[in-house]
């Protein structure tokens, strides 16, 4: 049994509730008043079925019953019940949502989301109390309901969300189109996300929806679109089409414009950033062929330099290209020709993105490290140099003046406008001014001594291909060129024009004296390149010409001699046949061994080689066989190994001539490659290492072995020998893969 | 057959008449006995070949580029002598050119 004291409490307990519940009023009609209050509120607050009739309150009833609740300090416990109320009824909704999402997978349709949205907050409405009844009973029913409408919404429903909000956002960028569902073209969709929580719940949604829009956006309205700016319209297209829709889930409840600009100033930007960095990505993946293009492509190239100041990523930029070039660019299959253009291009391009040159230096290393490899990268760089202005295919197209080659300079720390070399340069980043193409082009190299071997080469290959005396080109060209490498090393080239231009007063005063057919070119053995050494005798009437010339020449000029370089230069002849006249321009090896043929009708091969001098047979067979291809000369093959051509005196009528073309020595593939009359600089270095062979030779017989920096400073005893310790070390390579030397331990032996 | 040259673009290099009637001239020898350059090509302090910057020719068949001996002779240690062989300086008539003719 209770002791007292428990029995006690209880009924003070009760004394309380009793007291609080019946106010003090007489009897119980305290009591009375309050269950009827209860009743009252009960029923109003009660959650209904959608379709149920709403029923009518008498609102002053309505809130004296909540008055009397609040007295009763009850509200709490009504709260409570309602809550267990709404438990009670939330089948109802959770039916619907289970019903409208079956359809949603079914179909697939944002729009069924869209209904259910609605249909939700239908509910919503439905169920709250009215906003009389204070913000703690409201504030309590918006997060129940929120969190039970949360948990019934299964996982699907976040993708349908997000494809309904995709779809509100293409009704605000395109307007209306029969494919947008119907409810998002519902004014209260947005207020009911709001309503529902559903705003705040699936705001990365939301923003994930307007980052995909606007990068297939991007990708569709701007990818290989590099002819005009598109960063300015997309720009635009993001405030006219983007930000009203922004307005819905960023600025609401925004009274007026102002308030809109500022609710939206941080997510804007941040969406313009990923305009950006699509942009960015888009470009950087595509930035080998905006190179190629260019420089049709130069505005997408403003864009980028645009977005890469927003978005930092020009490491990424960076590697996306060193990657293109190493796949694109840089492997055998790409001429020489082809990389410097695209090497000139890539300068140009990143030059406009990044003037300091930092993305320039990070990209061209490696192109710079393969064309340095390349053979015959000087010849390209240095014929692109002096290309005629006409066929312009120049890789230089000057539109400024002409600038002297600027190496780098050593910073100037009293220099006012001293900049700090940019945060992103590597070490060994040399912050060379803007400089121009060719200069770039020329530091590929150490030095620019090869560049004018080069430059001598090929002056003289073009300077005795003129027959004409017209050299204006080529003074011009070399005008040019002194301004850009400078007077002294060019002082050799000028030596050669000066040789062209004496030639010909040479020429002119010997043809007053007496005429001749001849009009040599006289040059200066040392200021020109090495000349195939290839000695032949013109005989007959040739050597008479070159005799009587020799002989005016030494009239002239008492104190010099002219050597002939008889297998240079050509020679018009008209040979006057029994029945016809043939007229060809020929090589002297030509004319020399038709010449002979005035002599006797039939030479054999060898007898020809022995009369003209030491030539090679290939080059011997090939003037034969061009003389055949004239009708001049037949071969023919008497059985032995005698090679005999016979002069044609008439030309071939019977059918059995052999055709041109088809005799047996005409297996023109067997022909050796013209050979270019002067040598190149390989040509010639190969020719000087032959000569410090013999040195090497010599002292590695005397010495026994050495090691390869010995070899190296003996060497430069020797006149002349201005190879690095690599050089030699490449050539030493090459004499052990031929056999003549070994080396064990870096000491390099005669092989015995 | 006959061949009638119309034309001749031909290829020349001229040679100072050193007096040497060598062909085939080792072209290592015909250098310069002052500045070791060789005769064709120019004394140091000239820059363009040829009658610009001329040889001369002794009496004791010496040749130099005329520059580089005036230069010499012009210092007080030459004693006008020939820097070869320290005979009186005495610069020949070219006759050898003549007589070829």
């Amino acid at each position: 049994m209770a002791s007292k004291a428990l029995s006690d409490q209880v009924a003070a307990k009760w004394q309380d509730s009793f007291n609080r519940l019946n106010r003090g009023a007489p009897g119980i009609s305290g009591l009375m008043g309050f269950s009827r209050a209860w009743a009252i509120a009960a029923d109003v607050l009660h959650p209904r079925e959608l379709g149920a009739p709403p029923k009518d309150f008498n609102t002053n009833e309505v809130r004296s019953a909540f008055d009397v609740l609040m007295q009763c300090r009850m509200l709490p416990m009504l709260l409570e019940s309602f809550v267990e109320d709404m438990r009670r009824h939330q089948h109802l909704i959770t039916n619907d949502v289970v019903r409208y999402m079956a359809e949603y997978e079914a179909s697939g349709d944002p729009d069924v989301i869209g209904r259910l949205v609605l249909l939700l907050a239908d509910w919503y409405f439905a169920w709250a109390p009215g906003g009389e009844l204070g913000h703690t009973i409201s504030s309590a029913y918006i997060v129940h309901f929120q969190t039970h409408l949360f948990s019934v919404l299964p996982a699907a429903f976040a993708s349908g969300f997000k494809k309904l909000l995709a779809a509100t956002l293409t009704f605000f960028t395109e307007g209306a189109t029969p494919s947008i569902p119907v409810s998002v073209q519902d004014s209260k969709l947005w207020p009911s996300f709001e309503l529902l929580g559903l705003a705040d719940r699936y705001e990365s949604l939301i923003a994930s929806v307007c980052y995909e829009h606007i990068e297939a956006h991007v990708l569709e309205t701007s990818a290989g679109k590099w002819d005009e700016p598109v960063l300015v319209r997309l720009r635009e297209w993001m405030a006219d089409k983007v930000v009203p829709w922004m307005l819905l889930p960023y600025a609401r409840g925004a009274k007026t414009t102002e308030e809109a600009r500022t609710m939206l100033q941080g997510v804007g930007s941040r969406f313009d950033f990923h305009v950006c960095k699509t942009l960015c990505d888009l470009r950087t993946k595509e930035m080998f062929d905006i190179v190629i293009d260019y420089p049709d492509s130069t505005p997408a190239l403003h864009d980028l330099k645009e977005c890469l100041q927003r978005v930092d990523q020009r490491s990424q930029l960076v590697q996306a290209l060193r990657k293109a070039n190493k796949r694109r660019l840089l492997h055998p299959g790409a001429d020489t020709k082809d990389i410097l253009t695209q090497y000139v291009s890539l300068i140009r391009c990143l030059r406009a993105i990044d003037p300091p040159g930092v993305l320039l230096f990070k990209v061209a290393d490696p192109i710079r490290r393969y064309l340095r490899d390349r053979p015959d990268t000087i010849r390209c760089i240095v014929a692109s140099l002096v290309v005629d202005s006409e066929s312009g295919d120049s890789l230089v197209d000057d539109d400024g003046p002409i600038q002297p080659l600027q190496s780098p300079q050593v910073d100037d720390y009293t220099d006012p406008n001293w900049e700090p070399e940019p945060v992103d340069a590597g070490p060994d980043f040399r912050a060379n001014k803007p400089s121009d193409v060719v200069s770039t082009l020329v530091s590929i190299y150490d030095s620019k001594d090869l560049f004018v071997k080069e430059l001598q080469v090929l002056l003289a290959q073009r300077l005795l291909a003129v027959t004409d005396g017209n050299y204006e080109k080529e003074r011009r060209n070399l005008e040019i060129l002194k301004v850009r490498f400078g007077e002294a090393p060019l002082q050799v080239c000028e030596v050669m024009l000066k040789d062209m231009t004496d030639s010909r007063r040479i020429d002119q005063h010997v043809q007053s004296q007496s005429s001749s057919v001849m009009h040599p070119t006289i040059i200066s053995r040392h200021f020109w390149p090495q000349f195939q050494a290839t000695k032949i005798l013109m005989p007959g009437q040739l050597h008479a010409i070159q005799e009587s010339y020799a002989r005016e020449f030494t009239t002239f000029k008492p104190d010099k001699r002219l050597r002939w370089l008889s297998h240079l230069g050509s020679i018009r002849l008209d040979i006057q046949l029994q029945d016809r006249t043939v007229s060809a321009d020929v090589p002297p090896l030509e004319a020399a061994f038709i010449e002979l043929f005035s002599e006797q009708e039939v030479w054999t091969v060898n007898d020809l080689i022995e009369r003209v001098g030491p030539i090679e047979r290939p080059a011997a067979l090939k003037a034969l066989l061009a003389w055949v291809d004239r009708g001049v000369l037949r071969e023919e093959n008497d059985g032995t190994d005698m090679q005999r051509f016979r002069l044609l005196e008439s030309a071939p009528t019977d059918a059995g001539a052999v055709p041109v073309g088809m005799t047996t020595a005409g297996s023109r593939v067997a022909l050796t490659e013209e050979q270019p009359a002067v040598l190149t600089v390989q040509q010639q270095q190969a020719e000087q290492m032959k000569v410090y062979w013999k040195f090497i030779e010599g002292m590695l017989t005397n010495l026994g072995g050495l090691p390869l920096d010995r070899i190296q400073t003996m060497l430069k005893f020797a006149p002349g020998y201005d190879r690095t310790p690599d050089q030699l070390g490449a050539f030493m390579d090459a004499a052990r893969r031929e056999g003549l030397v070994n080396v064990k331990d870096g000491i390099w032996r005669l092989n015995r | 057959m006959k061949v009638i040259v119309k034309q001749w673009h031909a290829i020349a290099q001229w040679q100072w008449d050193t007096g040497k009637t060598d062909e085939n001239g080792d072209p290592e020898e015909d250098v310069c006995g002052i500045c070791r350059v060789p005769f064709e090509g120019c004394c140091p302090t000239c820059k363009v070949p040829g009658d610009d910057c001329p040889l001369i020719w002794g009496e004791c068949s010496h040749v130099f580029h005329m520059h580089c001996l005036l230069k010499w002779i012009a210092t007080a240690a030459s004693k006008q002598q020939c820097p070869m062989d320290r005979r009186q300086w005495v610069t020949a008539e070219r006759k050898v050119a003549a007589g070829d003719l």
